[in-house]
């Protein structure tokens, strides 16, 4: 009789990689050689240095791993695999395994492992060796294409074209339109497309008008419409809605119409969205009526994120969305206190700089003066414009910043040559507590007004930066203040004295490591650029980092950018205030085992930095 | 938790090669005298060196004279490590007609016990797989008297083996006197034993998951409460 240990393939089948495999009909005879072994707590299953022949499913309990050093590096649970280093290694193990609950262990035959990884892909692709090329391979997977650049027209397609004859009156063509419940309609004459027909066009050109309702079609309709070929790209399309002032666009393949794209359709694949967010509120005359925009950034941003928008995406539409509120409030203010008597530069700080600003941020922003500025004429004005601006700000959604690091504190109002001086006192006589709150500064973008002093002054930064070494020392030890965790055990966040700990922040230990980090590179390469991703383009370009490293930091910011998208945007639909709190227990497992390697990437470069910009010993 | 089981008196120890050998004897020619010619372990053995075979059983009901065994599953163990490998199971068709109760019970389907041999056709295979072994059960009396019974009508010959019943072990292992009692007893149903020492919940009654059940939970006992060293009659019965 066949023996069929159900229990045991469950068991395995509810976890990754055996999830993925479950259809390879060689697990049966896997699971009749798994051998089972009941380990008390405290005892070594795989002792230091020791050899080992066997990939271990742990199918209750809970394990530690430790290295040579005897420093643990992670604790595994239920449905965790280990021992597969050693086995890719010939059974040499530089770790080493220890119960720390009573467990139950599988143990499934080196074999078998070898014989799985060699022929399944999806089986290998989960053990791959290096944690950087795992978190690729889990990116690409998930990475879809949402850029209108890159997208094809067509995919915007949701239905076939709607059309009716050039013969139809109004009130058929309404009846079409109503009963497939389109917004267009498409007119035909022998099955050639002549012309398009809109409810815009049946509002203004023949209720508005009164006429009758069998009226011939052809009497309202836009004759020779413009159309799209199929294989155009998507970003033409909306390139040309906008020139010619029109919502529908035909989109034909050889000729023949394959249905429509609307606005609607745009919006809705357009991760950036935000364009009509950003044009509505150059629209606003009033606080109120800005006020009542920033209420949809809610909205926008959990939109972006259900359009599988990635967070270099999402970062730059909220920093434009934030830059434009700063732009038109400037405006708004300029009409109220009157022109600027001497040129001045708004400029943003710290995330809307790096154009990585997400839902909820506090403002960050200062003024540099043009250096004809004189307190006792041009004082008042510019104290008026920025407390009117900043306050307005916070009205917007954009609390005033706690540190008070705002154009409307005189502190950070400053003519051109005071900021220079300041910069020069930072770099060259660095103190690393100051600098912890000063790094912000280190991003720096003009938003409105004369954006050359900004340019300036971003100018004196690189350039004092590169000249003195000792700062780099400094900025690599302040970024080496915040640790990633370990990893996660159970509903626990892991850290590395094996201390567990019920939530942790993503933002200040995952993504503003790595942004402190690229910061201290991209100083010391002299890059101009402001933005973590572009930043990374120009260190791997200047060679400061080992082949595939700087890329192994996007790839980190990326992970880890994502859960925090995807947590905030379900805080968000909790009608809860977003934050920076996640608990491991509303994590994927997948999510935990990527945010892991991620945390890894971050944890080894901040040890390299650290050398990299060791300077002089003291 | 961990507390080790009383050892034996000497009167308490049996000697199930030295019984063996005498059922050797007596048996007719057959199946079950080569199984006892194939001899027992001796009583003075390591609980570590004993070949072990959990077993375990379902039934068309609680009474060994009335209802009949109809699906059979065993998997080999030593006390650090249970073989899948050798895991067996046989269904097989009861004589009388099974009644809907013990069906949802057992989620064994008429159709798949109809296509299966009759008992008396595998009993041969199942005592192939028990030559030499201590069987180890949860309760040991269902399962040693439903086969007692099955060997007597067969071989007309009872068949008798020594076992490692979980639940007696349990019973010791959580014993109390009466002074030191504190509420109920604790429960020594297969499930309830698992959980205490942290095993996985099965879902319960099919005879190879069971066997495999009560193979972990040996396990979790011998690691917890047992002597590996010390000699197979202390434990068995």
């Amino acid at each position: 009789m066949d023996v069929e240990l159900t229990e045991i393939l469950e068991a395995l089948c509810q976890h990754a990689p055996f999830n993925e495999i479950a259809d390879d009909t060689q697990l049966n005879d896997m699971v009749k050689e798994i051998e089972i072994q009941y380990v008390r707590a405290g005892e070594w299953v795989i002792a230091p240095s020791a050899l080992n022949n066997t990939l271990f499913f742990i199918r209750s309990g809970a394990i530690e791993v430790l290295s040579k050093e005897n420093k643990l590096i992670r604790r595994m649970n239920e449905g965790e695999l280990f021992g597969y280093f050693s086995l890719l290694r010939g059974g040499k193990s530089s770790q080493s395994m220890r119960t720390i609950e009573d467990s139950l262990l599988y143990r499934i035959p080196a074999r078998w492992f070898l014989k799985l990884y060699e022929e399944n892909d999806t089986f290998s692709d989960f053990f791959q060796l290096a944690r950087e090329v795992r978190l690729r391979v889990a990116m690409d997977s998930q990475s879809s294409d949402v850029s209108l650049m890159t997208c094809p027209v067509v995919s915007l397609l949701r239905r076939p074209p709607i059309s009716t004859d050039v013969s139809s009156n109004i009130r058929v063509a309404a009846q079409i339109m109503a009963e497939h419940r389109v917004s267009s309609l498409l007119i035909t004459e022998f099955d050639e497309l002549i012309g398009i027909v809109t409810d815009q066009d049946l509002r203004t050109r023949a209720v508005a008008k009164g006429l009758a309702y069998d009226t011939p079609i052809a009497d309202i309709m836009t004759r020779h419409p413009i159309v799209m070929d199929s294989g155009d790209y998507a970003a033409e399309a909306v390139l040309k809605m906008m020139e010619r002032n029109v919502h529908h666009i035909p989109v034909v393949k050889n000729g023949r119409p394959i249905g429509v794209v609307s606005t609607g359709d745009i919006i809705q694949k357009e991760s950036h969205g935000s364009i009509y967010l950003i044009s509505d509120i150059y629209k606003q005359t009033s606080i109120e009526g800005l006020q009542s925009i920033s209420r949809k950034m809610t909205h926008t941003f959990t939109h972006l994120v259900v359009a599988d928008a990635n967070t270099q995406m999402i970062g730059n539409a909220m920093s434009h969305i934030g830059t434009a509120f700063v732009k038109r409030l400037l405006q708004l203010g300029e009409e109220k206190f009157g022109p600027p008597p001497i040129p001045y530069c708004f400029i943003a700080l710290g995330s809307q700089a790096r154009e990585e600003q997400t839902i909820k941020t506090d403002q960050d922003n200062a003024l540099i003066l043009s250096d004809k500025y004189n307190k006792k004429l041009h004082g008042e004005y510019f104290e008026a414009l920025t407390d009117w601006v900043c306050n307005n700000l916070d009205k917007c959604g954009y609390d005033l910043c706690s540190g008070d690091i705002m154009a409307s504190n005189p502190r950070w109002r400053q003519p051109l040559s005071v900021w220079k001086e300041n910069f020069s006192e930072w770099i060259q006589k660095p103190k690393a507590e100051a600098l912890l709150r000063l790094s912000i500064f280190f991003d720096l973008r003009g938003v409105y007004g004369d954006k050359t002093l900004a340019l300036q002054l971003n100018q004196h930064i690189r350039r004092e930066a590169q000249q003195h070494s000792g700062f780099l020392t400094f900025m690599a030890r302040n970024a080496n203040q915040r640790k990633p965790p370990l990893g996660f055990f159970r509903q626990f966040v892991l850290d590395g004295e094996g201390t567990q700990s019920r939530t942790f922040n993503l933002k200040e230990r995952g993504i503003a490591p790595i942004i402190d980090i690229v910061r201290v590179h991209a100083l010391a390469c002299g890059s101009d650029k402001l933005n973590t991703l572009e930043r990374i383009e120009d260190i791997e370009a200047a060679g400061l980092l080992p082949d595939g490293r700087a890329k192994d930091l996007a790839l980190a910011l990326e992970m880890i950018g994502m859960v925090r998208i995807r947590h905030q945007k379900e805080q968000i639909e909790a009608g809860e205030e977003p934050n920076n709190h996640v608990n491991p227990e509303n994590l994927s497992s997948f999510e935990k085992r990527h945010l892991r390697d991620a945390f890894h990437i971050v944890s080894g470069q901040q040890e390299f930095i650290k050398f990299r910009y060791a300077g002089k010993r003291s | 938790m961990s507390k080790l089981l009383k050892a034996k008196t000497k009167e308490e120890k049996q000697d199930w090669q030295a019984m063996f050998a005498e059922w050797a004897e007596e048996a007719p020619e057959g199946p079950l005298k080569r199984y006892y010619q194939a001899g027992m372990i001796a009583p003075d053995t390591p609980l570590q060196d004993a070949p072990l075979l959990a077993l375990d059983l379902e039934t068309t009901g609680l009474d060994p004279k009335e209802d009949e065994i109809i699906s059979l599953g065993v998997i080999p163990l030593s006390n650090k490590i249970i073989r899948c490998q050798g895991a067996q199971y046989w269904m097989a068709k009861p004589e009388r007609s099974l009644n809907a109760e013990s069906v949802t019970i057992h989620e064994i389907t008429h159709s798949e016990l109809a296509e299966a041999p009759p008992l008396h056709a595998i009993l041969d295979q199942i005592l192939i797989a028990l030559t030499g072994q201590v069987v180890v059960v949860h309760c040991v009396s269902i399962e040693r008297q439903f086969l007692l019974q099955a060997a007597i009508k067969i071989y007309g010959y009872p068949l008798y083996f020594p076992v490692l019943d979980t639940m007696d072990i349990e019973r010791q292992a959580t014993f109390k006197p009466w002074w030191k009692r504190f509420g109920r007893r604790p429960s020594l149903r297969l499930d309830a034993c698992r959980q205490r020492y942290k095993l996985p919940r099965y879902k319960a009654h099919h005879a190879l998951t069971d066997a495999l059940s009560s193979a972990e939970l040996l396990q979790a006992q011998i690691s917890h409460h047992m002597d590996p060293t010390a000699d197979i009659s202390n434990y068995w019965v």
